[in-house]
């Protein structure tokens, strides 16, 4: 038994629940047998991966789905080896660059090589060229992106690259003009809940439409994130009641309650306790990033709105320091210090107005 | 073949040499070779005239040594203790040495000691002395040394001469066996009363260094069969005792019953009375040719010596030369100029205290002549900067206040006293580098603030001292700004100034969480492959929710590391938030693994670094014994 989300994930453009226009304009594209080099970006969720599968799949036909997972072992010029994960079927090659850190143009450059420079054998039968997912391209270094611009026209002839990412402000003019961009937006509210529905009806399980409606609101309009909650209500209780709790991940409700403990104290030795919620967090393979944004979340939620400004402005001037520094820790105490400090002045300072 | 049988003879020839020339010098080789004897034997009259050139040899030598000797003998020989009284070790230090060897002696069972303790605290001396006191014959190890160059000699010598070959480490082994086997011989006029024998190893093989478990295996022989005390003296570096703590483990310890004693630097006072003791006696001797330097000098080499009683008793010779003399004078005019224009001012009493700080700046400041590199423990290091020491501002008179430049008004709110300490220069002291320094200062800050407004501050500096050392381009520049950042900026945000009392120091928790951060990760990349999710998906959205699922397909692997991972459990926050509490002497360790890669900084706390010493010995004191530092307890500390 395979999860909801991979059971019931539509295998071709045909299937697709929504964005039925944009599908039928990817159809029509590979109509003709060829295609330009595709950038593919949209939020997570939003089914950016279904739809470039489903793309593959027009184009090669069944093939595409016997996926195998490959390690390959790549020796930089500096004599280091890499080793990366790629999932790979006959037509196509699919890889994480970013996997390798510091080391991702030598990935691009070497792996790209040998996929493209390797003619297929029928060409009467098969297309002549290869296709190269990149998946988290924003994630690559600004070396590897350069070093991507040129191996994108110098194998123009053998092969094409779809690249796939959360948001196109970190990958370099060069690439983005060369390719094709797809954007793929989040579902609608209404699109998530006919999903969510049509999916326990073919599991054979009956979903009340509030239920639907809350699920799809909770998980931020993410399919895949409505979809595993869906499933979580199914193994907490069934049949399903209207006003059911829907469950949250454990770190969003543990964040909540380190949002909740800012709030309440501000003092060093609170924060002290904040530090060791926020290592346990990142012990739990949460990034930095997230737990920056999720605690902001919760804090704009909790201070007044003469604050908010303020504060996510402050977000704002630690999520860049943490992009740029070394160590998470640092980054994350100083915006809780901050905030503390601010929202201790603000209390302070409503106390004196309502005193006089 | 014929080549071979040549070179053959040409390796004799060279053995040949080897044995006369080292014969000629009469070094007693404590473990003589088997097959260098031989050839001896097989040429007496060469012998003999070798024999009686030597004795020429040594009477002209000695009496060319009775001339040269109160000239170029360094003093430390001259003077070194020949009674316990000379020793310049505390009492109770010698006492428990005594204690063990007196013990270890009437037994027939012999057993191990182990002396640690800063170089130049008298460990050696303490066991010369006491076994000439007790009637113990010493058999000390030197490492044999090669006299050729490997390059000189072929593979097939190699193989041949075995002996050349025989790898220190053997031959250690065989040297414990055979002088805990067979006692001396009994030499015709040495009287001698003693068979008693105690095995001295200073000197350790260079190999059990790096295999500490040969020596290990050596020992155990050893004991089983032991006869006669032996003593290892390790000297502690400036890492902390590292080096015994690599040769004896705790378990090495126990399972041998190995007897620790651990030395402290020699202290101040009795430093001086054993330098003002050599001095008057060089000064008895009237022989014009040594200046004996002034009460004032000696008091500077002894606080400069941190310690070290050979260094401080060298300094004291080379100091009382006639020609350095006059250099001297001037190196030190520089010095002493400034303490002479404080003494000008006003004595009264609130002065006293100032005195006493600007005493120890002068000692702080570098020595012209046997000055040694001060180095703090971590935790002094820590301590100085966590808590603050700033000037007291009824120190200043009247007079002095209108010459301190005052802030103006609006920045009044900045205004701190005078730092008692240098920051850079504490952060040196600190043997570690400043990355690593500002993390244990990150980690234990905010136990000394008691303002959410300071900690703001203080978080806001940590911050930018991390983005100095961001690129790892210039990291190895920037690390010096940015602790300098981090310690200037913990001690100006800190504005309350109240003394904290006693706060318990802990290793930072950073580098354990950071690659607990980076191993979960990789793993649960590795082990839920097949989803084909990009990480921030899969560890935010995909593992929490599997821990939520009832879901058949998985294996082992998978289901603990969800359990360990996916959920996050109350139970799992307690156990994990424990904190290793830092010790007083503990070295501060960084360990890196080659890195070269941006963000990828691979540095590793040496977990299980946490050594005790046995309940009998004191804390150690600072190789700065002279600083005057509260005395802080170390008591194991739990976070709830």
């Amino acid at each position: 038994m395979s999860l909801w989300v991979d059971k019931y994930r539509p295998t071709s453009l045909g299937k697709l629940d929504f964005h039925k226009e944009q599908a039928t304009q990817l159809k029509n594209l590979v109509q003709c047998g060829d295609f330009p080099h595709l950038l593919v970006y949209g939020p997570s969720g939003a089914g950016k991966k279904t739809r470039i599968m489903g793309l593959l799949r027009e184009l090669y036909g069944v093939g595409v789905e016997k996926l195998r997972i490959e390690h390959q072992t790549i020796v930089a010029p500096s004599k280091k080896k890499i080793e990366i994960n790629t999932i790979a079927s006959n037509y196509h090659l699919e890889v994480n660059p970013s996997d390798a850190g510091n080391q991702d143009r030598v990935v691009i450059q070497e792996l790209i090589k040998t996929v493209a420079q390797s003619q297929q054998i029928q060409s009467s039968t098969q297309r002549e060229f290869k296709v190269v997912l990149l998946t988290e391209v924003d994630r690559l270094t600004k070396d590897a992106q350069h070093a991507l611009r040129r191996t994108m026209e110098k194998y123009m002839a053998t092969c094409r690259l779809i690249l796939c990412s959360n948001s196109t402000s970190r990958v370099i003019g060069p690439i983005r003009s060369r390719c094709l961009a797809i954007r793929v937006p989040l579902p609608s509210t209404e699109e998530v809940c006919s999903v969510l529905t049509s999916v326990c009806k073919k599991e054979g399980l009956l979903l009340p439409p509030e239920l639907a409606k809350r699920i799809s609101e909770k998980s931020g309009r993410n399919l895949r994130k409505a979809l595993l909650m869906c499933e979580a209500c199914r193994v907490h209780q069934y049949p399903f009641s209207v006003d059911q709790e829907v469950p949250e991940t454990d770190w969003e409700v543990y964040l909540r309650e380190t949002a909740n403990a800012v709030v309440s104290q501000q003092s060093p030795q609170r924060l002290l306790e904040v530090r060791a919620r926020l290592y346990e967090l990142l012990t739990h393979c949460i990034p930095p990033e997230i737990i920056m944004k999720g605690l902001v979340r919760e804090l704009l939620n909790n201070c007044d709105g003469q604050l908010k400004t303020e504060v996510s402005h402050m977000a704002a001037h630690y999520e860049h320091r943490l992009q740029l520094g070394n160590k998470a820790i640092y980054h994350l105490e100083a915006f809780t210090a901050k905030f503390m400090a601010m929202y201790k002045k603000f209390m302070e300072d409503g106390l004196d107005d309502m005193m006089f | 073949m014929n080549k071979l049988s040549v070179r053959g003879k040409a390796a004799a020839s060279r053995a040949n040499d080897w044995v006369n020339s080292s014969f000629s010098d009469l070094v007693g080789e404590s473990c003589s070779l088997p097959g260098q004897t031989k050839g001896l034997f097989q040429k007496p009259e060469l012998k003999k005239a070798r024999k009686r050139k030597v004795e020429d040899y040594h009477i002209s030598s000695l009496l060319n040594e009775v001339v040269q000797r109160d000239l170029d003998e360094p003093w430390v020989d001259r003077y070194s203790p020949s009674s316990q009284d000379e020793l310049a070790v505390h009492k109770k230090k010698i006492e428990e040495v005594e204690n063990w060897m007196n013990t270890h002696s009437c037994s027939s069972k012999g057993g191990v000691l182990l002396l640690t303790g800063p170089s130049g605290c008298g460990k050696t001396a303490t066991v010369r002395v006491l076994s000439e006191e007790l009637g113990f014959r010493i058999q000390e190890w030197v490492n044999p040394t090669n006299t050729e160059p490997f390059s000189m000699r072929s593979q097939e010598e190699w193989k041949t001469n075995s002996m050349f070959s025989r790898p220190q480490q053997a031959q250690f082994q065989d040297f414990l066996l055979r002088a805990n086997k067979y006692s001396c011989l009994r030499m015709r006029g040495e009287d001698g009363v003693t068979d008693k024998k105690l095995i001295l190893v200073e000197d350790m093989p260079n190999q059990f260094y790096r295999q500490s478990s040969s020596l290990h295996d050596n020992l155990r022989l050893f004991m089983r069969t032991s006869r006669c005390p032996l003593v290892f003296i390790v000297s502690d570096s400036l890492s902390g005792d590292r080096s015994s703590r690599l040769l004896f483990p705790k378990e090495i310890q126990e399972e041998l019953d190995i007897t620790c004693i651990s030395f402290n630097p020699v202290a101040p006072t009795t430093m001086m009375k054993v330098l003002t003791r050599i001095s008057t006696q060089e000064a008895g001797k009237s022989c014009t040719k040594t200046v004996i330097p002034d009460k004032k000098v000696l008091e500077m080499l002894c606080s400069g010596s941190s310690g070290d009683i050979r260094s401080a008793i060298n300094s004291l010779q080379f100091s009382s030369l006639p020609d350095t003399q006059s250099l001297e004078n001037d190196l030190w005019r520089m010095q002493k100029d400034k303490p002479l224009v404080s003494k000008g001012k006003a004595f009264s009493k609130t002065n006293q205290r100032k005195k006493k700080s600007k005493n120890k700046k002068d000692e702080e400041e570098e020595q012209a002549i046997g000055g040694k590199d001060a180095s703090l423990f971590l935790f002094r290091a820590l301590g100085k900067i966590l808590h603050c020491k700033r000037g007291n501002p009824d120190d200043f008179e009247g007079d002095d206040v209108s010459t301190v430049p005052v802030l103006s008004t609006h920045l009044s709110h900045h205004h701190r006293e005078t730092l008692l300490v240098n920051p850079e220069l504490v952060v040196e002291r600190s043997h570690m580098s400043g990355e690593f320094f500002n993390l244990y200062l990150h980690q234990n800050y905010l136990d000394f603030f008691s303002e959410v407004e300071d900690v703001d501050r203080a978080s806001e500096y940590l911050s930018d001292a991390d983005l100095f050392t961001s690129n790892w381009t210039h990291r190895s520049i920037m690390e010096d700004y940015s602790s300098s950042v981090a310690t200037r900026g913990l001690l100006h945000s800190n504005s309350q100034q109240v003394s904290v009392g006693f706060r318990p120091l802990h290793k930072p928790n950073w580098l354990l969480i950071n690659k607990k951060h980076r191993e979960n990760c990789l793993s649960a990349q590795s082990l839920f492959r097949n989803f084909c999710l990009t990480p921030v998906s899969l560890q935010t959205e995909l593992l929490p929710y599997l821990a939520k699922l009832t879901n058949p397909m998985r294996n082992q692997a998978q289901i603990t590391f969800i359990q360990d991972v996916g959920q996050m459990r109350e139970r799992n926050y307690y156990s994990r938030t424990k904190l290793e509490a830092l010790t007083d002497k503990e070295p501060g360790q960084l360990e890196n693994e080659g890195e070269e890669e941006d963000k990828m900084v691979k540095e590793e706390d040496q977990g299980g670094s946490e050594e005790g010493l046995p309940a009998s010995q004191p804390q150690p004191t600072t190789s700065q014994a002279l600083l005057e530092e509260e005395e802080l307890n170390i008591e194991e500390y739990d976070s709830d």
